[in-house]
């Protein structure tokens, strides 16, 4: 198929073509926290804004707060009603390609073993639109975690800014199938696809925070036993859930039920590995130093994550270092993991 | 200041009078810092002091064992103070350099006025009393009332009271304070339902992060009550009922050691103004107690002294 | 949904078992009419409540929340009631500053003596509950869970 393009003033027609069939989620300023949200219906004013949204939107798959299903106690027998499932196709419109290179990080830790209903009852039900970026922050660092400010190999269809236009590309049949079917587009000339590979590599020019990541996982093994390179490194770390909770990769969750007399509801929501409770149990916390914690997501992230599905857990899209309140670079700490083991493993 | 802190510093370490010196070091983003903590002396050369040294580093001297020389601001100070008070921290274990504070640049204020986020900004400069943003190459102006937190417009007390070494001339508060009050001004003109329901949507957002939390050097309990489960005093999930209940009650534990650093604000990523509340506190507490964070080592802390008769209009 | 039934506040009571509770003892041992409105908790001192149990008591529904204490000078403890009051005094502030009617925040003192005083006091605060109406606060239209509390 051809790639075709579109006006940036059709948008809304497009949109609006899109939202009759699908749920449509778009960047939305939500006040001061931009995040995916439903679209109003109304106007694409997010494109003068939108650079990424501060909540990822893994939090339309694995939302912040869910419910799993509610019970009741009548007679001696418990009553399970689980949630009614959203039925509606869902399309996400405007997904950084780093956030739809996370999903398909998340999907290897929720198909592992067994499908996870929750997040693929929305994941599979989801069309993901891709929007090449041209703003990149000075913390995004995708470029060295093997993806680009453009990558159009994780989403569905992807846009690229052309100037006036956005050059449409459908990757997946399920988006060649949409594109198909859908009014409004032209075909795209060779001059918009030169102009589109300008706009690439004018954006893959400003990422300008590198890091190699060739041997990290390596390093980190080497380092597991370092006591007091981790120390240092987590001494002004605060153990809040920013970091985690704002990653697009970062899955975990509890599940807690809320329950009064005979009937209650059990929900999961997120959770942090940042926390010192996270890994409580009765008789002694494991991670309880901080240092742990901190040496802990990091080989999550980048030797325990590589060892199991082959690739790290991290996309580069920098709102862990945007968002941090100490500025806990995680850059910084991929680059200082001695590269040899300065203590001896037991 | 720089020069003379670095100095000091190195010699506190050299001299074996302190283990750690925390300061502040550039971030690894542009108009940032972030906590230097450290016991080695060839580090003290990266220090800093700037508009951009926002953090309290108060915070983590109820983590760490031995002999502190810490940088603190005016509004710091004062939460050191209250630790001291509290007999968290022993007097004799800090050396406090203290920096004569002229108001800290709120980033946020100046990618409002210039409409553009704080990486694509090519300089912060501040001269006196006006600050300097370039943007695009062009230079733009502004009075520092206008750029500066909130916080730092309502300060009392921009140079500590309680120091060691005090790194330049004493300055005085940049005397805005209407101007450190327009959320908490909004909300007083609101009725009570009409304040609920404000608090109501602000904490409706709030993922529960903790960041309010653990940035705060008054929140120094080893287990927050919100961990507890026997009994269940919040739900761990965030729903803003329990998100507000946490909020609340974090206010009500920490009134009298909050010093209005307004670190709880600027942490939040999902931007509650949060400093309405803590100011509000702070205020509450001054008027009916007569009492001040942190400004005098000797005083006893709030909840753990009284006065025989105050307060008596609130009670049956 | 609107059954006959007239709305009733709910109330719990925190009430110090040297002074108050004895005096809520005695307004029962000496039949005194008061409204039956509070449920009891008895705690070793005014002083040990913590606000977040003023809060508790809001989130799981009560309409107002009493603290009573001993008179400022008579503490078992030399000076719990008068943390308590420090601790009562900015709760109340601040929850009304928050948006929360200043009835349901009740703090006394009551002595063992005092049987009419603490039926007096009950009286009195469920007879402006009744005029500030049921405690909404923590409702959520889209919540029937659990946590509600018990009516």
């Amino acid at each position: 198929m051809a790639n075709m393009k579109i006006n940036k003033k059709d948008l809304v027609q497009l949109l609006g073509q899109w939202s009759q069939e699908f749920e449509l989620f778009v960047p939305s300023r939500d006040g001061d926290n931009p995040r995916f949200l439903p679209w109003d219906g109304k106007d694409t004013g997010f494109l003068d804004w939108y650079r990424n949204t501060v909540i990822p939107p893994k939090s339309t798959m694995l939302p912040p707060v869910e419910e799993m299903f509610r019970f009741q106690k009548e007679k001696g027998k418990v009553q399970l009603e689980a949630p009614s499932a959203d039925s509606k196709r869902r399309l996400l419109f405007g997904i950084r390609p780093c956030d739809a290179n996370a999903m398909t990080l998340l999907d290897k830790n929720f198909e592992d073993g067994y499908e996870d209903p929750y997040y693929f009852n929305r994941r599979k039900n989801t069309l993901l639109v891709g929007l090449a970026c041209t703003r990149p922050y000075d913390s995004c660092f995708c470029t060295s975690m093997g993806g680009s400010p453009s990558d159009a190999s994780k989403v569905d269809i992807m846009l690229t800014d052309i100037g006036e236009q956005f050059l449409v590309e459908a990757v997946t049949d399920a988006g060649k199938d949409l594109i198909a079917k859908t009014g409004g587009l032209e075909e795209a000339t060779e001059a918009d696809a030169a102009r589109a590979e300008e706009s690439r590599k004018a954006a893959e020019r400003k990422v300008t925070r590198k890091v190699d990541t060739s041997d990290i996982t390596e390093r980190l093994r080497a380092s597991f036993e370092d006591k007091e390179f981790w120390e240092k490194t987590a001494a002004k770390c605060v153990s809040c859930g920013i970091c985690t909770f704002l990653c697009p990769t970062c899955y975990c969750f509890f599940i807690n039920d809320e329950t009064n007399k005979q009937c209650g509801v059990r929900c999961k929501g997120w959770d942090s590995c940042a926390f010192s409770c996270y890994t409580r149990m009765p008789m002694e916390n494991p991670r309880s130093e901080k240092w742990k914690r901190v040496r802990q997501k990091m080989a999550h992230k980048y030797e325990y994550y590589p060892m199991t599905y082959g690739v790290m857990a991290c996309t580069g899209c920098g709102r862990c270092i945007r968002n941090c309140p100490v500025n806990w670079d995680i850059t910084q700490v991929i680059k200082s993991v001695p590269a040899k083991a300065r203590v001896e493993s037991k | 200041m720089e020069q003379k802190l670095r100095s000091e510093a190195r010699a506190l370490l050299e001299q074996g009078k302190v283990d750690y010196i925390f300061g502040y070091e550039p971030g690894s983003l542009k108009f940032t810092t972030t906590p230097l903590l450290t016991r080695d002396k060839n580090d003290v050369d990266r220090l800093v002091v700037n508009p951009f040294i926002v953090n309290n580093l108060a915070k983590f001297l109820t983590e760490l064992k031995g002999r502190v020389g810490i940088v603190v601001k005016g509004c710091d100070s004062r939460s050191l103070v209250s630790l001291i008070q509290d007999n968290k921290v022993a007097r004799g274990n800090v050396v406090i350099l203290g920096v004569p504070c002229e108001g800290l640049i709120d980033l946020s204020k100046v990618e409002k006025l210039v409409g553009r986020e704080r990486d694509e900004l090519d300089d912060i400069l501040r001269e006196g009393d006006k600050v300097f943003v370039t943007v695009d190459g062009k230079k733009r102006e502004f009075p520092i009332a206008d750029v500066a937190f909130d916080k730092c417009l309502a300060c009392e007390l921009p140079t500590p009271k309680e120091y060691d070494i005090l790194l330049g001339a004493p300055t005085s508060p940049i005397g805005q304070k209407d101007a450190g009050y327009t959320a908490i001004d909004n909300l007083k003109g609101k009725i009570p339902q009409e304040r609920w329901e404000f608090w109501k949507k602000e904490f409706s957002r709030c993922i529960r992060c903790y960041a309010c939390r653990n940035v705060c050097p008054a929140c120094f309990c080893q287990r927050c009550f919100v961990e507890e489960t026997e009994p269940k005093w919040v739900e761990p999930t965030a729903n803003w009922q329990d998100n507000l209940l946490f909020q609340v009650v974090r206010n009500i534990h920490v009134a009298g050691r909050c010093s209005d650093c307004g670190e709880c604000e600027r942490a939040c990523p999902v931007k509650i103004p949060l400093r309405a509340l803590t100011r509000e506190m702070y205020d509450i507490v001054g008027e009916l107690f007569d009492f001040k964070t942190g400004m005098d080592k000797n005083e006893p802390s709030l909840m753990t002294h009284y006065e025989k008769e105050e307060a008596e209009g609130l009670i049956r | 949904m609107e059954q006959k039934s007239e709305w009733d506040p709910q109330i719990v009571g925190f009430l110090c078992k040297w002074c108050s509770y004895a005096g809520a003892d005695l307004a029962g041992t000496s039949r005194k009419k008061y409204p039956p409105n509070v449920r009891v908790i008895k705690v070793p001192c005014s002083g040990r409540v913590d606000p977040l149990f003023v809060l508790k008591g809001l989130r799981m529904g009560f309409d107002g929340v009493l603290v009573s204490g001993c008179h400022p000078g008579d503490c078992h403890y030399q000076t719990g009631n008068y943390r308590a009051r420090r601790k009562m005094a900015i709760t109340k502030k601040f929850l009304e500053y928050m948006g929360v009617e200043p009835e349901r925040i009740q703090a006394s003192w009551v002595s063992a003596s005092e049987g009419d005083k603490f039926a007096a006091t009950v009286a009195d605060v469920t007879d402006n509950l009744k005029k500030t109406g049921p405690n909404r606060l923590f409702e959520d239209r889209r919540e029937n869970n659990g946590t509600e509390a018990s009516k």
